[in-house]
């Protein structure tokens, strides 16, 4: 084989090092990375299945009505959503995950009601973290309104469909 | 406060009213994560630590296997909530949670080298300097392994164990998983560990999916487990073993017979 020619069966260098090798791994667990060679893709593979029920546990918890309004389809719709997704934290997850139902008119009910309750008391420019709101505020998610006055919510109108 | 007795139990929001419930209870664990130090403790906790209730904060973000340096925020907030319960000793695990920015969101098998021997024991160091009490070293249940490995994994604990003052969080539960998903025999890599650093015992429930077993603690804990718990306490009974339940709370009486089952093979007393 000359010297110039390409070879193709060389797996890629991997990273070296361990914090290269653990950063590696935690791009291909939850970033959507590829996998550094060597790993069983199967054992990682249900590793990463398996970090994302957990994770929609944990945004169900923080979003009990979200979860509750997609019933059924929750698990599927929030590992769909997640995966190759880094967590920033399970509050801004779920927030993000309702926004983006939202704007492409699947939020359920539910879903709508607590959205406009947390848009009511937080600002959140969905990059940093939500920050409590000072003054009243009025938000609304599809027909969901809520009113914020002095910390405390109450929904003005509720979610229809 | 004494170190911890008996049978326990995690304590967690979700259960706080079956825990303060429970008659002959002398331990309890809290996530260190879930107190705010500046804030009164949870009341159901509150409640515990009255009646005497020894409460050990578990860590679960520290990340002492990160190759950088543990963090010295999240360091002191584990020494200021271990000061807040009048902890007898804190747990962390042996494993990493974040790295290059990222945070995993779950526990992460380190590679078994000496590499990440000297990364544990430099971070461990690096806390204990800060803790108040001492540190004890939980080994984590993992669905795979790293490519390069070169200890096994009771050697692994065994080099980390020996470098540092850290005494043993044994998870009986992780033992099973590990050994069964690598086909081995969960008893021969349990006779294996070091046995004599025991501070108290992890054991929770799990289930089996696409031919794994998973490490849930939203699952009862199966047979094979307690039979494990049993050969463990046949030799020298740890002092306290504890039961994790992480979700899907079962009804009050089925918990309640879980931590009887779990008294029972260990020969500890019933404390429901």
């Amino acid at each position: 084989m000359s010297p110039t020619h390409p070879v193709e069966s060389a797996p890629p260098p991997g990273p070296v090092g361990l914090a290269a090798r653990q950063a590696a791994l935690v791009a291909a667990l939850v970033a959507g990375a590829p996998l550094p060679a060597g790993f069983a893709t199967d054992r990682v593979d249900a590793a990463r299945r398996a970090l994302l029920r957990k994770r929609a546990g944990e945004v169900a918890r923080h979003w009990p009505l979200l979860a509750a309004g997609l019933g059924d389809t929750w698990p599927a719709t929030f590992t769909d959503w997640a995966s190759g997704r880094p967590t920033v934290g399970s509050l801004r997850d779920g927030w993000d995950l309702a926004r983006g139902l939202r704007d492409r008119d699947a939020l359920p009910p539910l879903g709508a009601q607590e959205l406009a309750a947390r848009e009511a008391t937080h600002r959140y420019d969905g990059r940093h973290p939500p920050r409590r709101r000072r003054l009243p505020a009025l938000a609304r998610s599809g027909d969901a309104v809520a009113l914020q006055v002095a910390g405390r919510v109450r929904l003005l109108r509720p979610a229809r469909r | 406060m004494t170190g911890p007795q008996g049978v326990g139990i995690g304590w967690r929001s979700e259960i706080a009213g079956f825990v303060a419930e429970l008659p002959g209870l002398r331990f309890v664990e809290v996530v260190a994560e879930s107190l705010s130090p500046g804030n009164p403790l949870p009341a159901g906790l509150a409640g515990l630590r009255e009646r005497g209730v020894t409460v050990v904060p578990h860590g679960v973000r520290l990340s002492l296997g990160g190759a950088d340096p543990v963090d010295p925020a999240r360091v002191t907030h584990l020494a200021r909530v271990a000061e807040l319960v009048d902890a007898p000793l804190v747990s962390e695990h042996i494993a990493f949670v974040r790295a290059g920015g990222l945070e995993a969101g779950h526990l992460l098998p380190l590679p078994r080298t000496r590499e990440a021997v000297a990364a544990v024991v430099a971070n461990v160091r690096r806390a204990r300097a800060e803790l108040p009490v001492p540190l004890a070293l939980e080994p984590i249940a993992a669905l795979f392994d790293w490519p390069d490995d070169e200890l096994d994994e009771a050697d692994f604990l065994t080099e980390i164990l020996d470098a540092t003052d850290a005494e043993l969080l044994l998870d009986v539960a992780n033992v099973y998983a590990n050994a069964r998903n690598r086909g081995e025999d969960p008893h021969a890599l349990l006779d294996r560990l070091p046995l004599d650093r025991i501070a108290y015992v992890h054991v929770a429930g799990g289930a089996e999916y696409g031919g794994l077993y998973h490490d849930t603690h939203t699952d009862p804990v199966p047979t094979e487990v307690l039979e494990l718990v049993g050969a463990l306490c046949a030799g020298r009974r740890p002092p306290a073993l504890l039961l994790e339940r992480d979700g899907h709370y079962p009804p009050a009486d089925v918990l309640r017979a879980e931590l009887d089952a779990l008294a029972t093979a260990a020969g500890h007393p019933v404390v429901t």
